[in-house]
């Protein structure tokens, strides 16, 4: 299986340069030459990580003349804020459970003390 | 929309005050005992295979999964302040591994402010990652998961 056939958002998100494309292009749409002035890296590398960021189906290109303009998509993001809160959803639910044992804990000590009924 | 780079860094932190003594909340967090008794989900089984308390020690726990294989949990412990502060390094495999987990427990007044971080692994390891086409792997896992789980 090649890499390119399997492109999605968590690749487009594991290089911090893409990282950094995605925040500057989720303000507004830019075009390359801006996008290239954020960075120290070349222009041809840059456009290289938008083409992967195109591939991955986070960033759409238009050509307008010799200009070249990124915009953000913003339902391939979503998927990333999803599965973001899903990871959350089962720590939430882990410590839920801990606080529940903790609080039974508690008070079959203080059953056993007295201190309640 | 969040910073993405923030929530790459970093997933999530979850904080909670605790109407119990701080010294109780660290020992259901630390002791095998306590830890059995709330760390699976709901309905699955959890055993402690190895659990070495201390700076540099290790610690896993194994769920068995109805397909025969074993869902673990693993880490090191970075730092451990008693009963302050625990770091650790941490392993959910299949789903993801090299997270930093931080924990807090701060007493005021007979509660316990309770703060749970899960810290993402640096950009430099997410970098090693994404060439070992790590990431492409983690969607499916939580599918697997999530079946499993029934939710």
């Amino acid at each position: 299986m090649t890499i390119e056939s399997r492109r999605d958002v968590f690749q487009a998100i594991a290089d911090p340069t893409r990282r950094k494309i995605i925040d500057l292009l989720s303000k507004q749409p830019l075009n390359l030459k801006s996008i290239a002035e954020y960075f120290d890296i070349s222009r041809p590398a840059i456009s290289q990580q938008i083409k992967i960021l195109n591939e991955c189906g986070l960033v759409d290109i238009t050509r307008a003349g010799r200009e070249t303009f990124c915009s953000i998509q913003p339902t391939e993001l979503k998927k990333i804020a999803d599965w973001a809160s899903r990871y959350s959803v089962l720590w939430e639910q882990r410590i839920d459970s801990f606080e529940a044992y903790v609080n039974t804990l508690h008070t079959k000590k203080n059953k056993k003390n007295g201190k309640s009924k | 929309m969040e910073n993405l780079s923030e929530i790459s860094k970093r997933i999530l932190t979850i904080k909670k005050t605790f109407n119990v003594p701080r010294k109780k909340i660290w020992e259901a967090w630390t002791k095998p005992e306590h830890i059995v008794q709330w760390w699976a989900p709901p309905g699955m089984k959890i055993k402690v295979v190895q659990h070495e308390f201390k700076v540099g020690g290790k610690w896993k726990y194994t769920m068995p999964m109805p397909d025969g294989n074993e869902f673990i949990s693993e880490g090191v412990y970075e730092e451990i302040v008693v009963p302050e502060k625990i770091v650790t390094s941490a392993n959910f495999k299949p789903m993801t591994e090299g997270v930093t987990i931080q924990v807090l427990f701060e007493e005021k007044g007979g509660k316990t402010n309770f703060t749970f971080s899960v810290i993402h692994p640096t950009e430099e390891y997410c970098r090693q990652q994404e060439q070992m086409g790590f990431y492409n792997g983690w969607g499916s896992s939580f599918v697997r998961l999530e079946k499993f789980l029934g939710s």
